[in-house]
């Protein structure tokens, strides 16, 4: 081994070998992420969630929630957030199974990242489909009632596999509506809570933390025969 | 002749899977050797009654499969399995090969017996109470061994039916094939030119959507003597031989 | 693997008689693996938790406790979604598993055996959605709520989980895509909510169709006697029952038309019971539009069934107050006590007067209310008493909290007094309003506390807030107790009981009749 055709950069400058280097890793990290992102049918997930925003607007420019009292009128856009938390939780798992989980250290990195950006993505979907209309509880209410959805589906996700991460959601919903119905005051019926409460505030963040731990650290619960089968 | 197939043709936009083939085989076992991508598989499931061919004829256990009434009769007599097997994880065994012995409108009073003797027959008697998604590769693999041959079929189609057998169930899977085929017409599509050499009466060789060989091993092995043709053992030596004959003669043409 | 050899088989065209067998193995493996009963006892909690336990904060009545649950759908929200989840997981699960090919390859048309597959699933729903009911009526049995359940509805809850089985088994059939279930699961949810929601402005035309509608099933005040003095109507069940047939048809039928499903016949045969379902939805939908809401239910007359109407005979359950009996049905029984607390000292002070009744007897409450809940007529003079719009002591739903007795005897006796003087529905005027002061007063109501009782049985008696809208039939309350009006009740009630009832027996029609003003008031 020799030292033959070693190069020394000038002091200062960045060689462009190395440049080139970190381009290609940019890229190759690019194309790490959209891989992950459509193994997980992300694109199918976010035209489900602009399916989602465009029934909200329907919902509030129609007046949908047309009648009832308080509680009954936040019950459309409510049903409408289960489903786009049941959507990111169900895109969550990815049909690679146990060579995935061996590969490296970019798998809890690309699973928070990809649970972040999509709740963040369907906020603003719904956000711009609450536009129409008067949304109850307005826009900070929206944030803590939808993270906090999708963080029971993807703990929803982490404990019965994410094929079935719409569960969490939709018991929750079932759940909210006889707190709402029956006037229920605890902070983890956070949607029943006022929008500024700090109650059901807190309990929606520890909720999302604990699913995003979970999510990233182990991922969505999968049996050993699901991978490779999942569409 | 269990089956006769004229001319066929089937075309995937502008690919032609198949590009003219005839084919007449009666009971024996067939094997369908090539490349990938040969269309080994399309034609496979053409004889399966998947999908119709774009054009020729076709004719399996003495019916034409494009009418409803004869095609469900050839498939009560049809045994199939794919290269890519899916299962039911939840299923035990004997409830997937059941399964499909119902499917294939077996008379029911027959079905258990018929299910236990095709458990048995690829070794899984001791396994037919576990659920599928304990079984290794292998095993799943004669499970879907199974599900073809539940119903005695007189025309059996296995697509690479020795992926994940180990050498002494391969052994015992081609005394079975070759059981199988003293009444039956089996034809195996495989890359494993020792299993053709050792199960199969006769052998076709497709490539490019063409059978370019049909004949028996003994004649594909002699084809590859003194060509220089690459291969370990003179099936394999024969096999590459006569593609590579095919290949220039398209080649000049 | 062994070479050895079975005897050849001899294939037969198989005739019918082979189907039903066949069919009932393929149902019976289908059954063992279906992915349905994991979901159940989630289901089960949920019933337990939405379903039944709210209703168990109602009075026992049936009517009562299954407005929430059946009347507004709780049994079915609870169920609806996560079976469509379900059952689309099933009907994506040959496309998912790889297995649509072999499937297909078989002799059974792929439509036959995905039929076999979601068979399995609805009756597994089916069976638990029947199952957890009939433990909640029999819970309600042990309890001695009164009445009878409504099975009719029950039906319909068993025949909407069909419906949403069928929907989202066309669904993953479709869209064999992970999300199919998620959004079978959310299309159901947001069905039944809108239509739990279009029940609140529409409580007539198409809309009574939408199961989860609680007007015209269950009256929307929950308070009839629907199974106590008259039987739950079957029209509307019946109505609602061929549209979720229809609907789940329909959605069976369209995953029969894809070529791969079968021959050509039967594609045309799926397509057939297609317009079939649509059809019936659809009928069923024109015959929602014709229905009349009665005193007993909604009628449809296309469907209606006279011997419906037959009222359910009981023997009544009786007691006395004041030596006038009174009786109840028997459903009502264990309130008996409290009606002859509340009415014998009003009955009391009554007794001798002209139009004093010399019997009290329950009758049932009518759809839609409207009616008054103390009546009296006849000669002789009938106390006649709608308890059903009434609400009961004891545990009340969503009421601010559990009704006490007091209160309850505090309304009997207003609505005693208000009926008594002839003020009907709302406060009467001052007159009668100053008479009936005096009854409640002798009753054991002092005028202080009038104007509260008033206000608490607003919903019952009419307005009578002060500040009310003039209104020259029924007129404002009676104001504040300093007032005109309990000035001249004063006056009335410090006169010796003897000439007040002298007075009063000379009186008293002309109170009724509006001729006598405050200023006549002794």
């Amino acid at each position: 081994m020799t030292t033959a055709g070693l190069h020394r950069p000038a002091p200062g400058t960045v060689p462009a070998r190395a440049a080139g280097a970190r381009r290609q890793r940019a890229a190759a990290g690019c194309r790490l992420v959209r891989l992950y992102l459509v193994s997980r049918r992300v694109p199918v997930a976010l035209a489900l969630l602009a399916g989602l925003g465009a029934v909200l607007w329907a919902a509030l420019h129609w007046r949908w929630n047309i009648a009832g009292g308080p509680a009954a009128r936040e019950f459309i856009p409510l049903t409408i957030q289960t489903g786009a938390a049941a959507v990111i939780a169900v895109a969550s798992y990815g049909p690679f199974g146990e060579p995935e989980r061996a590969a490296g250290r970019w798998l809890p990195w690309l699973r928070l990242g990809a649970a972040v950006a999509l709740t963040a993505i369907a906020f603003g979907i719904l956000a711009a489909g609450a536009a129409a209309g008067r949304m109850p509880g307005g826009t900070l209410a929206l944030l803590r009632d939808l993270g906090g959805m999708t963080g029971i589906g993807l703990l929803s996700a982490a404990v019965l596999g994410g094929a079935f991460g719409w569960v969490g959601p939709m018991v929750y919903l079932l759940i909210i509506e006889g707190a709402l119905a029956h006037r229920s005051v605890t902070p983890w019926v956070w949607p029943a809570r006022p929008p500024h409460d700090r109650g059901g505030a807190i309990c929606a963040c520890l909720v999302v933390a604990a699913a995003l731990v979970l999510i990233a650290v182990r991922g969505p619960r999968e049996s050993s025969r699901e991978s490779g089968r999942a569409s | 002749m269990n089956v006769e197939i004229g001319e066929v043709t089937k075309r995937f936009g502008r690919t032609f899977a198949v590009a003219g083939v005839s084919l007449e085989t009666g009971p024996g076992v067939l094997g369908l050797l090539g490349p990938n991508g040969a269309g080994k598989t399309t034609l496979l499931r053409m004889m399966a009654t998947l999908i119709p061919p774009s054009s020729g004829s076709v004719r399996l256990l003495g019916r034409d499969p494009a009418g409803y009434g004869p095609r469900r009769e050839i498939r009560r007599r049809l045994g199939y399995l794919p290269q890519n097997l899916g299962y039911y994880p939840g299923f035990t065994v004997a409830e997937f090969v059941e399964y499909f012995a119902l499917l294939k409108e077996m008379p029911p009073g027959r079905v258990p017996q018929a299910v236990a003797t095709a458990i048995e027959r690829v070794e899984l008697g001791g396994r037919a109470r576990a659920k599928l998604r304990t079984l290794s590769g292998g095993m799943l693999r004669r499970a879907g061994i199974a599900q073809a041959i539940v119903n005695e079929p007189e025309l059996l189609l296995l697509d690479e039916p020795t992926a994940g057998l180990d050498p002494e169930q391969r052994v015992a899977f081609r005394a079975l094939l070759r059981d199988l085929g003293q009444r039956a017409t089996v034809i195996v599509s495989t890359h494993l030119v020792e299993d053709v050499g050792a199960a199969c009466s006769q052998v076709a060789l497709m490539d490019a959507g063409q059978i370019v060989f049909h004949g028996t091993p003994d004649e594909l092995a002699a084809g590859g003597e003194g060509s220089g043709a690459a291969g370990d053992a003179p099936l394999e030596r024969g096999y590459s031989a006569v593609l590579a004959a095919h290949r220039s003669a398209g080649a000049a043409a | 693997m062994t070479a050895a050899t079975s005897t050849p088989v001899r294939h037969r065209s198989p005739r019918v008689t082979w189907a039903v067998p066949r069919g009932a193995r393929l149902l019976r493996v289908e059954l063992l693996r279906s992915a349905m009963p994991w979901i159940l006892p989630l289901i089960a909690a949920l019933f337990w938790f939405d379903s039944y336990r709210p209703s168990t904060a109602t009075a026992p009545l049936y009517g009562v406790r299954t407005f929430w649950n059946m009347g507004q759908g709780h049994t079915i929200s609870d169920c609806g979604p996560f079976v469509a989840g379900v059952a689309a997981w099933m009907g994506s699960r040959d496309a998912r598993r790889g297995l649509a090919d072999l499937v297909t390859a078989t002799a059974r048309p792929r439509w036959a055996a995905q039929l076999v597959t979601w068979a399995a699933t609805a009756i597994w729903a089916v069976a638990a959605y029947l199952l957890f009911a009939c433990v909640m009526f029999a819970s309600y049995a042990r309890e001695g709520v009164g009445g009878t359940p409504p099975w009719w509805w029950v039906a319909v809850g068993a025949t909407a989980v069909i419906a949403f089985s069928a929907a989202g088994f066309a669904v993953g059939a479709y869209w064999p895509s992970r999300f199919a279930a998620a959004v079978a699961a959310f299309g159901a949810a947001i069905a039944m909510y809108l239509s739990f929601q279009i029940g609140f402005s529409h409580a007539s035309g198409w809309a009574l169709i939408l199961p989860t509608n609680s007007n015209g099933n269950f009256d929307g005040s929950a308070l009839t006697d629907a199974g106590i003095f008259y039987r739950w109507l079957p029209d509307l069940p019946i109505a609602r029952m061929m549209f979720l047939a229809g609907i789940a048809m329909a959605a069976l039928g369209l995953t029969g038309l894809p070529g791969r499903a079968g021959g050509r016949r039967l594609r045309l045969g799926a397509a057939a019971v297609t317009l079939a379902g649509l059809t019936l939805a659809g009928t069923a939908v024109g015959l929602v539009r014709t229905a009349d809401v009665t005193a007993h239910g909604v009628v449809i007359p296309a469907l209606h069934d006279s011997s419906s109407d037959t009222p359910i005979s009981y023997t009544p359950a009786c007691g006395r107050a004041a030596g006038v009996a009174v009786c109840l049905n028997p459903a009502y029984r264990r309130w008996l006590p409290d009606v002859t607390a509340a009415l014998a000292p009003v009955l009391a002070e009554v007794a001798g007067l002209p139009g004093a009744p010399v019997r009290a007897t329950q009758v049932p409450a009518a759809y839609a209310g409207g009616s008054l809940v103390i009546t009296m007529g006849g000669h002789p003079t009938v106390l006649h008493l709608s308890l059903g719009q009434l609400n009961l002591p004891g545990p009340c739903g969503f009421c601010a909290g559990p009704v006490a007795a007091n209160q309850f005897i505090g309304w009997i006796r207003l609505l005693f007094a208000q009926s008594f003087v002839g003020a009907g529905q709302g406060a009467g005027r001052p007159a009668q309003q100053a008479v009936g002061a005096v009854l409640l007063r002798g009753a054991g109501i002092p005028f202080a506390a009038q104007p509260g009782l008033m206000a608490s049985a607003e919903n019952f008696a009419g307005p009578v807030s002060a500040g009310c809208p003039a209104d020259t039939k029924t007129g404002c309350g009676p104001g504040p107790s300093t007032g005109a009006v309990y000035a001249a009740a004063g006056r009335l009630a410090a006169m010796p009981a003897t000439a007040r009832r002298a007075w009063l027996a000379g009186h008293l029609a002309g109170v009724r009749a509006g001729r006598v003003a405050l200023r006549d008031l002794p």
